[in-house]
């Protein structure tokens, strides 16, 4: 069962994705914040994570940064309430880029397309 | 090896490798030198550093003005034989001569690049120092620009090895010296590569490297020195397309594999000044012309490669007219694929004529986007890209069921 890590300071949302990805078969774990995502990571292992962009203390575009450079094909998908966070350069290191919604259908696709992503070696 | 060569501060190693191939670039050498100097002395300090001119016999001073260019740096010349042209022959000089210097990061740059910084050459080595195997610059790009790339090379090469990278022909690289191999005993070397069909071969090898890709941002267009671009894009077409198509017979196990796409890392996001990138003129009345031409020489040979679905979507598209003139994303993305497969099977004389005919179709397509995204910012034109991309990863099984066509089994 893949497992994917929730990152967003709204309880709700990781509420909402929590059950509503564990109703689709994934197994999820959460965190509120981008403090010590790396190590949370590191210790969760996660197939995938979903990532908040504009949180209270962190921002998660600086944070794809970092999971991208310790993590190289680890997939991310960066789910935020603003469209407009896509013309920063840095979403381009995303895997997919999806706008929060209370209907996850856009999101479980991408979900599986990035999960689905296979390259050689 | 290369023809003639000249090392005046006996440079026998270097940790951090610039190469820059030219071939009479007197007016425009030293500068590039002295920002690449600049680069290596600010970004590099206490690396050992070295320039090389990889030169195609300049008869113009090109040898004499990179020597005499300001800077520190060590610098090695080298040069083809006389008469012997290409830049994918200099840059396979520049791979011989690395490979003796054992260097820990290389660099290719462009002599003609008029705006060329010294932080482009932190952007291209930095990131193979801390463990990528390729670095692509990521040049702000108006959306006219590169309208090859946008077109063929990113939804194709995208589509076929599973890495995002947005500019992959763009002629400046940072790399490891683990490619150096590959490079030296390439799968695939002709006379294509041997000129203009380098800079999509380098990257495209890198792909199939299973190395860690890097883009990094540059932070600002790249402008260089004004070609006839018409007469130009006819040899840029031929060679980059037709080095794709070759390599897809020497990668086909690697790209048969590849389901979707990964991004690449990002580096260069610290930079603090941004330029936009100047808006492009495009011709699109020269455009259709030239659509409307190829169609009257080539529609025979369409008809019979792309088959009976997609010719009499040519013909629709060209009963259009200028006003309404639209290239569907999908009879696009057939004829791209069609052309890969069809392109295997052709004996190399029947393929250039097939190249021929491809471009004005391509042309089409280019009128087609610019018609599209004519009111569009940069970055919804980008979207547009990004959507026909993944148009060609949702179809990717046509063009491994078009590549085995009549193979049996």
């Amino acid at each position: 069962m893949p497992k994917i890590l929730v990152v967003d300071d709204e309880e709700h949302i990781r509420l909402l994705y929590s059950e509503e990805l564990k109703e689709a078969g994934y197994e999820v774990i959460t965190a509120e914040s981008g403090y010590k995502l790396l190590e949370k990571i590191e210790e969760g292992k996660p197939d995938l994570v979903i990532l908040d962009i504009k949180m209270v203390d962190y921002n998660g575009l600086d944070i794809l940064q970092d999971i991208r450079n310790r993590f190289y094909d680890l997939p991310v998908i960066l789910s935020t309430a603003y469209d407009t966070f896509k013309e920063d350069m840095k979403s381009i290191a995303a895997d997919f880029y999806v706008v929060k919604s209370f209907d996850l259908t856009e999101l479980k696709k991408k979900i599986a397309m990035a999960l689905e992503a296979r390259l050689p070696g | 090896m290369a023809f003639y060569e000249e090392n005046p501060g006996e440079i026998v190693r270097a940790d951090v490798l610039v190469g820059i191939p030219t071939a009479n670039e007197v007016e425009s050498i030293a500068r590039t030198t002295a920002q690449v100097d600049e680069g290596l002395s600010e970004y590099f300090p206490d690396m050992q550093c070295a320039i090389i001119n990889c030169d195609n016999h300049s008869s113009d001073g090109t040898r004499e003005a990179f020597f005499s260019a300001p800077g520190k740096t060590p610098r090695l010349y080298i040069s083809t034989e006389p008469g012997v042209g290409g830049k994918g022959r200099n840059v396979r000089n520049f791979f011989e001569k690395a490979r003796q210097l054992d260097p820990k990061a290389l660099i290719i740059i462009e002599a003609d690049i008029k705006n060329i910084s010294p932080v482009w050459i932190r952007n291209l080595g930095a990131p193979i120092l801390e463990g990528a195997g390729f670095v692509c610059p990521l040049y702000g790009r108006h959306k006219y620009e590169a309208t090859l790339t946008g077109s063929i090379i990113y939804p194709l090469v995208r589509c076929l090895y599973g890495r995002r990278v947005r500019q992959a022909n763009v002629g400046e690289y940072g790399f490891s010296p683990k490619l150096l191999d590959t490079y030296l005993n390439p799968p695939l070397w002709n006379e294509a590569i041997e000129s203009l069909g380098v800079d999509i071969w380098m990257a495209n090898i890198a792909l199939t490297s299973r190395l860690p890709i890097v883009q990094a941002y540059m932070g600002a267009p790249k402008v260089h020195r004004l070609k006839d671009r018409d007469v130009h894009l006819d040899v840029l077409f031929h060679e980059v397309v037709g080095t794709i198509f070759d390599l897809m017979q020497v990668y086909k196990d690697f790209w048969e594999q590849v389901k979707w796409s990964k991004p690449t890392a990002l580096y260069g996001t610290d930079l603090q000044e941004v330029e936009t990138p100047l808006p492009v003129d495009i011709n699109t009345k020269r455009l259709h012309e030239m659509f409307v031409e190829g169609f009257d020489k080539y529609y025979g040979l369409w008809e019979q490669v792309y088959g009976p679905i997609v010719a009499p979507k040519l013909q629709e598209i060209r009963s259009m007219g200028f006003q309404h003139f639209s290239f569907p994303t999908q009879t696009w993305l057939t004829i791209v694929f069609e052309s890969a497969a069809a392109y295997r099977r052709m004996s190399p004389v029947a393929r250039k004529n097939f190249l021929d005919g491809l471009l004005p179709l391509y042309l089409g397509k280019v009128l087609s986007y610019v018609k599209k995204t004519e009111r569009m910012s940069l970055q919804q034109a980008e979207e547009y890209i990004e959507n026909e991309c993944m148009m060609f990863e949702e179809n990717k099984s046509y063009i491994v069921k078009a590549w085995t066509k009549g193979e049996g089994g």
